[in-house]
C-alpha cells in the first residue's frame, strides 16, 4: 500500500511574506506543517567583525543597519554600552531627546509590523494607512538628523544636534494626530471576525516556553511575562516617565497583536511627556575625548583643532573591560556585549539580537498549523533579518 | 436569410468589442479605486489619469518573453490560459444588456443568444472555465502553483453548490431558466426584494468563485505568491488576468440580471442602467477587497458547508413553501 | 516590576464582536478615506521639501576667491566609516596645501555626515541633492570638478 508522503515547500528567501530574506523550509502534509526549519544568513554583512576595525564613533552608522525599521533604538543601545564602559554622564536634555527618538523609532517599527502583518493576512489597505503615519515620523527624523530611515542621531555622549522648533512642533502635532489614527486601525482589524479567526489561538506559546526560547519584547509580553528592559533596568531617564507595560494572556498571534497596538499608545504617552518636559541645557557631555570642539573654537584655538584631529583621526580611547548593556528595541531586548582593550577599537562587540531568538522559536510555533497560519505567525513575531544576520 | 447572417455577426462584434473594452477598463477601475481607498492616486502617468494604462499593459505583456518552466507539462501549460479565457468570454453571449431597440425599422435584441437554459449555460461554463485555473496550477510544475490549483478545485466544488441553490430560488420565483425572462419578470419588483437571502448567498459565493479577497485562496499573494499563475508570464498571464476580470464582469452582470432588475430603471435608457448597476457591483467587490482580510482555507470550506449551503437550502424550501401557500 | 505598571490587554473587542457590524465599520472607514485627498505626490513632477539638515550628495565649498577651502588634511577620509574618500595632497610654495585629487565614491558612501562634522575648515558639506542617476559605476566616483558643482547639475 502507498504510505502518505510529505511535500517539502521552500518558503523564501524571496517569498513576499517572510519579511526580507528569511527562508523557512516547510514539510507539509496536505496543508498542515509537520516540520519547519528556518534558514538564516542571506543578509549577513559581518557587522560584528567590521566593528573590530572601526573606531567607536565609526561603528555608530553600522548599528543603524541592524534593525533598520527602528534605527534610533539601536543607536541608543550601542551608545549606552560605550558610555557605560567610559563612565560618561549624559546631559538631561540629550537623554530626553534620546527617549523621544527611541520611542519614535519603536512606533516606526510597529507601523512596519502592522502594515506587513495585515498585508500578509490579506487586509491590503492597512499598510498604506500605517505608512501614512510612518511618513510623519520619517519627516521628524529628517528634520532633526537629516536622514529618514537611518538617522545616526544618537551619539556617544549625547545627541548629534539640538532639536529645532520645527521638530518639536511636528512631534506635538503627531502626538495629537496619532490616537485617532490608531483607532482607525482598530476599526479595520481588531473586531473583524476574519481577523480574529485568523489570529486567535494561532501560534500559541506559553509563558514558560517563551522564556525558555529566549523570546523578548512584545512577543514575550504577549505570553503574559511582564519583562520590559525599560522598566526592569531603567536607562536614559526612562524612570522619569509614567507608562505601562502591556501584557497578553494567551500568547497567541492575537495577543501579540494587541500588545503591540497598546505599545503604540504607551510610546505616544512617553513622547508626550518627554516633549512637554524637555529640559534645557547642553546636548553633549563635556568629556574632551568625546565631544568634538565647536567649529568656531576650531577656527581660533589651536588646541581645539588638535583635539578635533585626535578625536577623528585616532578615535576615542575607551578603557578596557567588558560589559553587557541592553535596551528595549522595537522587537525585544537588544543587547550589546562590549569588550574593550583600552584602545580606540572594540576588541569584540557581540550583538544580542532579539530577532534571532524569535526566529529560533519558529519550528516550535509553526508545527501543526497550516501554511496560511505560518505567515501569520512569522508576521506576529516581527522578525527583521538585518538584525538576525547582522 | 439576412436576419440569420448579418445581424448576429454584427451583434457579436459589437457585444464582444464593447464588453472587452469595459473589462479592460475594469482593471483600470480596480487599480484606480484601490488607489483612492489607500490614499494614493493609482495609475496617473499613461494618458489622462492613467486612462491608457490598460492598453499600455497589454502592449507590454505582448512583448514580454514567453517562459515555460522545464518541468512543466508543456501542452497543458499552454492550454490552460486558452481554456480560461475562451470559456469566460463565451459567457458574455447570453447576458441581456438592454431592452430591445429598433434600428432602421428592425427590432434588435441586445443579446447574442437567448437559450431557454441561459442560467444553466452560465453556471456550467463558469465551472468548466475554472479548469483553466486548476490545470494551469497543476501543470506549472511548481509547488505553489500546485497548491493554488488544488485550492481552486476545492473552492469550485463547494461554492458552485450554494450559488446554484441561490439561483434555484430565483428560477422558482420567475419560473424560467431564460435570463431574458428573468429580467422581464422584474419589471415592477426587483428580485433583491423578493429574495434578499438568495442575493446575499449569491454575492458571497460569487465572490468566492471569482477567487477575490476575502476568498482569494488559489491566488493568495502573501501565502502562495500568486498561486496558480506563478509561472505564467507574458501574454499567457494576460489571458489569465483578462479571464479573471471577464468573470468579475459576468458575475456583476449576473447579479444585475438576477437580482437588480437588469435593464429596468426610470428615465435613462436600459443599457445605461444595466452598466450602471454592473459597475456598482464591481465597485462593491473592489471596496470589499480593499477592506477585508483573507480567510483561511479551511475556514472558507467551513463557511460554505456549514453556513452558506444550509442557508441556501433553507431559502429554497422557504420559497417553495411561500409559493405553495400564497402563489 | 510593580503590578501598577502592567496592563493586561483586553481580548473582549475581538471575542465579543459580532459578524456583521465590524465589517460595516471597516467598510465605512475605507470609504471615508476614499473621498479624502491622496497623500502621495506625483514624484518627478512634484517634489516634497527636504529639511535644512538633509544629508545628500557632497559638495566641496569654495572661498570668496573661488578656490577650494579644502586643505587636504585628510580628516574626512580618516573619519569616513565606509572609506569612500581618497585624497592626495599637494603642497605649494609658501606652505599652502591643496588637494591634488579628491575623490568620493558615492556608491560606497552611506551618507552619515561624519565628514561634514569633522572638517575643520567647513570645506565639505552635504547638499540637499538626493536623486543621482548615471550610466556606469565609474560615474559615481566624484572628482573635484564634479564635487564643486554638485547641486547645479540637478538643479535642486
Amino acid at each position: 500500500m502507498s504510505e502518505s508522503k510529505t511535500v517539502t515547500l521552500n518558503m523564501g528567501p524571496h517569498h513576499p511574506a517572510t519579511h526580507g530574506v528569511l527562508r523557512v523550509v516547510l514539510e507539509l502534509d496536505g496543508e498542515k506543517i509537520v516540520n519547519a526549519t528556518p534558514v538564516i544568513g542571506y543578509l549577513h554583512r559581518g557587522i560584528e567583525k567590521i566593528c573590530e576595525s572601526r573606531t567607536y564613533q565609526q561603528i555608530l552608522p553600522l548599528t543603524d543597519r541592524l534593525d533598520y525599521s527602528a534605527a534610533s533604538a539601536n543607536n541608543l543601545g550601542y551608545c549606552l554600552a560605550v558610555e557605560k564602559l567610559m563612565g560618561l554622564e549624559v546631559p538631561k536634555r540629550a537623554q530626553y531627546l534620546r527617549v523621544i527618538m527611541a520611542e519614535l523609532a519603536r512606533i516606526m517599527g510597529h507601523h512596519l509590523w502592522l502594515g506587513t502583518h495585515a498585508l500578509d493576512i490579506g487586509a491590503m489597505t492597512v499598510i498604506f494607512y500605517a505608512f501614512r503615519d510612518r511618513e510623519m515620523i520619517m519627516a521628524m527624523n529628517e528634520e532633526i538628523s537629516g536622514y529618514r530611515l537611518t538617522p545616526s542621531f544618537i551619539r556617544i555622549g549625547g545627541v548629534a544636534q539640538d532639536a529645532t522648533e520645527d521638530f518639536i512642533g511636528k512631534v506635538r502635532k503627531f502626538v495629537k494626530w496619532f490616537p485617532p489614527a490608531l483607532e482607525g486601525y482598530h476599526q479595520l482589524l481588531t473586531e473583524n471576525k476574519i481577523w480574529t479567526t485568523r489570529t486567535m489561538n494561532i501560534g500559541t506559546i506559553s509563558a514558560g516556553e517563551a522564556v525558555n526560547h529566549g523570546l523578548t519584547g512584545p512577543s514575550l509580553r504577549g505570553s503574559g511575562v511582564a519583562y520590559d528592559v525599560r522598566k526592569a533596568f531603567p536607562y536614559s531617564s526612562y524612570g522619569d516617565f509614567d507608562f505601562k507595560v502591556p501584557v497578553g494572556e494567551k500568547g497567541d498571534v492575537y495577543d501579540r497583536y494587541l500588545v503591540r497596538m497598546e505599545e503604540f499608545k504607551q510610546s505616544i504617552n512617553i513622547i508626550d511627556q518627554a516633549i512637554e518636559n524637555l529640559p534645557s541645557g547642553p546636548i553633549l557631555t563635556d568629556n574632551p575625548w568625546v565631544a568634538s570642539p565647536m567649529q568656531s573654537e576650531v577656527q581660533t584655538d589651536i588646541s581645539a583643532l588638535i583635539r578635533r584631529f585626535m578625536i577623528n583621526y585616532k578615535g576615542t580611547p575607551v578603557p578596557g573591560g567588558e560589559l553587557y548593556s541592553a535596551v528595549e528595541g522595537a522587537k525585544g531586548e537588544l543587547g550589546f556585549y562590549l569588550v574593550g582593550d583600552g584602545g580606540e577599537h572594540p576588541y569584540r562587540l557581540k550583538i544580542r539580537s532579539s530577532c534571532f531568538y524569535l526566529a529560533s522559536a519558529l519550528p516550535r510555533l509553526l508545527v501543526g498549523h497550516m501554511v496560511a497560519d505560518a505567515i501569520a505567525i512569522i508576521g506576529s513575531l516581527d522578525v527583521v533579518l538585518g538584525e538576525i544576520d547582522r | 436569410m439576412n436576419d440569420l447572417f448579418f445581424i448576429p455577426i454584427i451583434k457579436m462584434f459589437v457585444i464582444f468589442g464593447v464588453c472587452l473594452f469595459f473589462i479592460t477598463y475594469t482593471t483600470w477601475l480596480e487599480r484606480k479605486a484601490l488607489g483612492h481607498f489607500q490614499l494614493r492616486y493609482g495609475p496617473m502617468r499613461v494618458g489622462y489619469h492613467g486612462l491608457l494604462q490598460p492598453i499600455a499593459d497589454g502592449i507590454k505583456n505582448f512583448f514580454k518573453e514567453e517562459v515555460v518552466p522545464d518541468n512543466a507539462d508543456r501542452a497543458v501549460f499552454l492550454l490552460a490560459p486558452i481554456i480560461s479565457i475562451s470559456l469566460a468570454v463565451m459567457l458574455l453571449a447570453v447576458i441581456p444588456f438592454g431592452a430591445p431597440i429598433t434600428i432602421l425599422g428592425k427590432k434588435v435584441d441586445l443579446y447574442l443568444a437567448n437559450p431557454s437554459i441561459g442560467i444553466l449555460f452560465i453556471l456550467g461554463f463558469a465551472t468548466i472555465g475554472s479548469y483553466g485555473t486548476i490545470l494551469g496550477g497543476w501543470s506549472s510544475g511548481n509547488k505553489y502553483g500546485y497548491m493554488g490549483g488544488l485550492r481552486a478545485s476545492a473552492m469550485i466544488i463547494s461554492y458552485e453548490l450554494s450559488m446554484a441553490f441561490a439561483v434555484l430560488s430565483i428560477i422558482m420565483v420567475t419560473g424560467s431558466f431564460s435570463l431574458v425572462d428573468m429580467v422581464g419578470a422584474q419589471q415592477h419588483v426587483w428580485n433583491i426584494l423578493r429574495e434578499p437571502v438568495a442575493f446575499l448567498v449569491f454575492l458571497i459565493s460569487g465572490i468566492a468563485e471569482l477567487n477575490r479577497t476575502p476568498f482569494d485562496m488559489p491566488e493568495a499573494e502573501s501565502e502562495l505568491c500568486c498561486g496558480y499563475n506563478i509561472e505564467y508570464s507574458s501574454m499567457k498571464f494576460s489571458l489569465f488576468f483578462l479571464a479573471e476580470y471577464t468573470h468579475l464582469f459576468v458575475f456583476a452582470a449576473l447579479v444585475t440580471t438576477l437580482f437588480l432588475g437588469g435593464w429596468h430603471g426610470p428615465i435613462l435608457p436600459g443599457v445605461v442602467w444595466f452598466f450602471l448597476k454592473t459597475f456598482t457591483i464591481i465597485f462593491l467587490c473592489i471596496w470589499i477587497r480593499a477592506t477585508i482580510p483573507r480567510l483561511r482555507y479551511d475556514k472558507v470550506m467551513k463557511l460554505e458547508w456549514k453556513f452558506l449551503l444550509p442557508v441556501a437550502l433553507a431559502n429554497v424550501i422557504a420559497t417553495g413553501v411561500v409559493m405553495a401557500l400564497f402563489g | 516590576m510593580e503590578k501598577s505598571d502592567i496592563i493586561v490587554v483586553s481580548r473582549d473587542r475581538g471575542e465579543k464582536g459580532n459578524y456583521v457590524k465590524p465589517f460595516i465599520k471597516g467598510l465605512q472607514y475605507t470609504l471615508g478615506n476614499f473621498f479624502k485627498k491622496p497623500i502621495t505626490v506625483q514624484y518627478p513632477d512634484q517634489k516634497t521639501c527636504r529639511s535644512e539638515r538633509w544629508r545628500g550628495l557632497h559638495k566641496l565649498n569654495v572661498d570668496e576667491k573661488g578656490e577650494l577651502k579644502c586643505v587636504a588634511c585628510g580628516l574626512c577620509a580618516a573619519v569616513c566609516p565606509s572609506q569612500a574618500i581618497t585624497i592626495v595632497a599637494r603642497e605649494e610654495i609658501g606652505g599652502t596645501r591643496h588637494p591634488e585629487t579628491f575623490e568620493i565614491n558615492e556608491l560606497r558612501c552611506i551618507f552619515c555626515g561624519f565628514c561634514q562634522e569633522a572638517c575643520p575648515k567647513g570645506a565639505i558639506s552635504l547638499t540637499k541633492v538626493y536623486e543621482y542617476v548615471d550610466y556606469s559605476r565609474e560615474d559615481f566616483v566624484f572628482d573635484i570638478s564634479k564635487l564643486r558643482t554638485t547641486g547645479e547639475k540637478w538643479n535642486c
